[in-house]
């Protein structure tokens, strides 16, 4: 019976308007205050200036090659999780989350919000990171002729980036409400992605090196990866209603 | 919680006599051990003979392989295969947490992981010693070895990950969330020596000897049985505090 | 339809030994200003964490806000709800637009334009209404969380410590506003400040350990009498 009243100004909850507005404000905040993108871009370079001091002495002969697709994957590794911690930080500073789970929102669509966001902005910092890492690394005379084509590359970084950012999204949750929110995060972080980063590096590896065989071990790779994705991504999804109703 | 601590003592009595038991038979009675192991070239058998093999060559490096390293056998497996076991049933009480939300379900599944723990670190170092006396190093990055590896730092991330929550409610939360996801590398770690060529054998296939295959499955209850009394006793022990708790909270009011 | 706001049954809200909330009971009703005091730990954030379908309380508790059920109708009950706590619960770098905007969106709200710039102008905000919240003083963004909160028109406001770590200004201009609305909705207010909390109150609750030490309405309430009663339960709490 308590359906029939009327609510004093009219609506009608649309999950898809809930995930937009999510997704905007945290899009509109990020263009005002361009703290995130900043942040990781900046710490994307000191990442690849420690890499050549690491590299500096490895000598002409050295294959930087056959370590690139590791060294690529890992300042991205490095960068989302700095990123991550700030995303959930917003949330956190002035209560906004409590607001947030006030609202009639369905809870997987905060996941869904946040999660987007946070790829979005990991694939803006790539696509500035990966052309720079390129140059540095890559365009000297040390690259092999028969490098694989450049889109099996991004493909390989969009499907990592994706688990990054869903299971990131759940875990920098739980983390920005410990102490030590940063090292609580790279705790939980890096040993429940590591299979998914091992064959990340598989298949950028075969990619940027131009095994012979590189397009089997390419899509094999990727397959697993594909598969860790969508198994963690749903297991997140079915757990972040816990992690925010505590 | 006195007959639990009696049950607990009775267990690894019964579970050391009869670990012992196996390390006996392992010695004196069993057979001929054959593994197998997939690997690049296809499926390949290693055979551990019964009786102490001469010097071998691996890696360019001779070295003596002892004929005692193959016995670990049935001490790192059952121990390997305790700890998944241990950590599964963890994983499943913080789903039971998760839809009871009763503390007792939290503090099981911790117990669960703390047991599961000790087996994982009792695995690594026999592992590490028979890696030593049969592939000739310490530690290789082998799929096994290391999705292994990453189910013991995920077990100490939990434990880090608890001590930093205050509130009570929210840890356990937290940990039982944690918990099922990194129950995820259970059957990767399982498995993976089946899917991927790797140089850790696959110890399970059809033709077990009986010889064999007794005393692991003894020393495979004898270490449940300890873990359990482990377990049981490291309940009792939070049972103890829980009970002491009640009577400060009655106190009070 | 009925007529209390809250319908409050041995609600009890324990994780093992500790008891956050123990056997609760009581009736609001509609239109009321409840002040819930009591010591720190006495679970009076619990209760307003219930109340908000933000903490599930015990299974054999039965809590109905407004004739929805906290557990079962909990969506279509936090349309009918506001909070309006010492967080302001605004994001630091959107403007007040964009913040209202947000939330409209969040809400579903239709025409949310209109229903904005009303807002904005009941807590005279309109002046600044494209800057960022950042720059805003602690009153000015006291004033826009208000607007926030009423922007769905909840029947029923929690005010959660409202006025600690407001100056004597923001916390008079926060005393006009919720004068301003005090006539249509009912409220419920945490408090540590006594005073505060009896001058505004249409009943009282208090809370220790828990439990309701006292439930009464305002005006059988002996000023003195209430003291002792409350600086016991303080006492009690802090054992």
């Amino acid at each position: 019976m308590q359906d029939e009243r009327a609510l004093p100004v009219s609506r009608k909850i649309s999950s898809w308007r809930q995930f937009k507005a999510i997704l905007r404000k945290d899009i509109v905040m990020e263009l005002r205050t361009k703290e995130m993108l900043t942040s990781m871009g900046l710490y994307a370079i000191l990442v690849l200036l420690i890499y050549y001091v690491a590299l500096s002495q490895a000598g002409q002969g050295f294959d930087v090659t056959r370590i690139a697709g590791g060294l690529l994957l890992l300042a991205i590794v490095f960068t989302s999780m700095l990123g991550l911690n700030r995303s959930l930080v917003h949330e956190q500073d002035q209560g906004c989350l409590e607001a947030l789970l006030l609202s009639p929102i369905d809870r997987p669509i905060i996941f869904f919000g946040k999660a987007v966001g946070n790829l979005i902005f990991l694939l803006l910092v790539q696509v500035f990171v990966v052309p720079l890492f390129y140059f540095i690394f890559l365009s000297g005379g040390m690259a092999t002729e028969h490098t694989g084509p450049w889109w099996m590359v991004a493909l390989a970084l969009i499907v990592t980036s994706i688990g990054i950012a869903g299971v990131g999204t759940l875990l920098a949750t739980m983390s920005v409400n410990t102490k030590g929110k940063d090292f609580i995060l790279a705790v939980l972080f890096i040993p429940i992605m590591f299979p998914l980063l091992l064959v990340a590096v598989a298949a950028l590896s075969a990619v940027i090196t131009g095994d012979p065989e590189y397009v089997r071990i390419f899509w094999t790779m990727l397959g697993a990866a594909a598969v860790y994705d969508v198994i963690m991504i749903s297991a997140a999804f079915a757990l972040y209603e816990f992690i925010l109703g505590a | 919680m006195k007959r639990q601590i009696q049950v607990a003592v009775v267990l690894i009595v019964l579970g050391g006599l009869l670990t012992t038991a196996a390390f006996f038979m392992s010695f004196y009675t069993a057979s001929v051990q054959r593994f197998g192991t997939y690997t690049a070239e296809g499926h390949v058998d290693t055979v551990f003979d019964i009786a102490p093999s001469s010097e071998q060559v691996a890696g360019g490096v001779t070295y003596g392989r002892p004929w005692l390293a193959q016995k670990i056998f049935y001490f790192h497996v059952p121990v390997a295969l305790a700890s998944f076991l241990v950590f599964t049933i963890a994983a499943i009480f913080a789903v039971m947490f998760l839809i009871k939300k009763k503390k007792s379900y939290d503090t099981r599944s911790r117990l669960a992981v703390e047991t599961s723990l000790i087996f994982t670190l009792a695995t690594m170092i026999t592992g590490i010693l028979w890696t030593r006396a049969s592939w000739g190093v310490w530690w290789e990055w082998e799929p096994r070895l290391t999705t292994y590896f990453i189910l013991m730092i995920l077990m100490v991330a939990y434990f880090v990950l608890r001590n930093s929550v205050s509130d009570e409610e929210r840890r356990a939360t937290y940990a039982a969330v944690f918990c099922i996801i990194a129950w995820i590398d259970v059957p990767i770690s399982f498995m993976i020596t089946r899917l991927i060529p790797s140089s850790h054998p696959v110890v399970f296939q059809p033709g077990m000897d009986v010889t064999n295959l007794v005393p692991f499955i003894a020393a495979m209850i004898g270490m449940l049985g300890v873990g359990y009394a482990v377990y049981m006793l490291r309940a009792a022990e939070e049972n103890a505090e829980e009970r002491l708790d009640m009577i400060r909270e009655k106190l009070e009011a | 339809m009925s007529d209390f706001a809250l319908e409050i049954e041995n609600l009890t809200r324990t994780f093992g030994v500790r008891k956050a909330l123990d056997g609760v009971s009581f009736n609001l009703k509609r239109g009321a200003f409840l002040s819930v005091f009591g010591p720190n730990g006495a679970g009076k954030t619990t209760l307003l964490r219930v109340l908000s379908t933000l903490a599930a309380p015990s299974r054999d508790s039965s809590v109905k806000v407004l004739g929805y059920d906290v557990v079962e109708d909990a969506v279509e009950l936090r349309e009918h709800i506001g909070v309006i706590s010492h967080n302001p619960l605004l994001y630091p770098d959107l403007t007040a637009d964009e913040n209202l905007q947000f939330f409209a969106d969040l809400y579903c709200l239709e025409n949310p334009k209109e229903r904005i710039d009303e807002l904005l102008e009941a807590v005279e905000l309109t002046h600044r209404r494209l800057d960022v919240v950042r720059g805003f003083s602690r009153g000015m963004v006291q004033r826009l969380a208000l607007a926030r909160t009423l922007l769905p028109s909840p029947e029923l406001i929690f005010l959660d410590e409202p006025y600690s770590g407001l100056d004597p200004h923001a916390s008079d201009i926060l005393d006009s506003l919720i004068a301003g609305i005090r006539e249509e909705h009912t409220f419920v207010m945490v408090s540590h400040d006594l005073e505060k909390g009896l001058s505004l109150c249409s009943d009282a609750l208090i809370l220790a350990r828990g439990k309701v030490v006292l439930f009464e309405a305002a005006e059988n309430i002996e000023r003195d009498e209430f003291s002792r009663i409350f600086r016991e339960a303080v006492g009690r709490g802090v054992s």
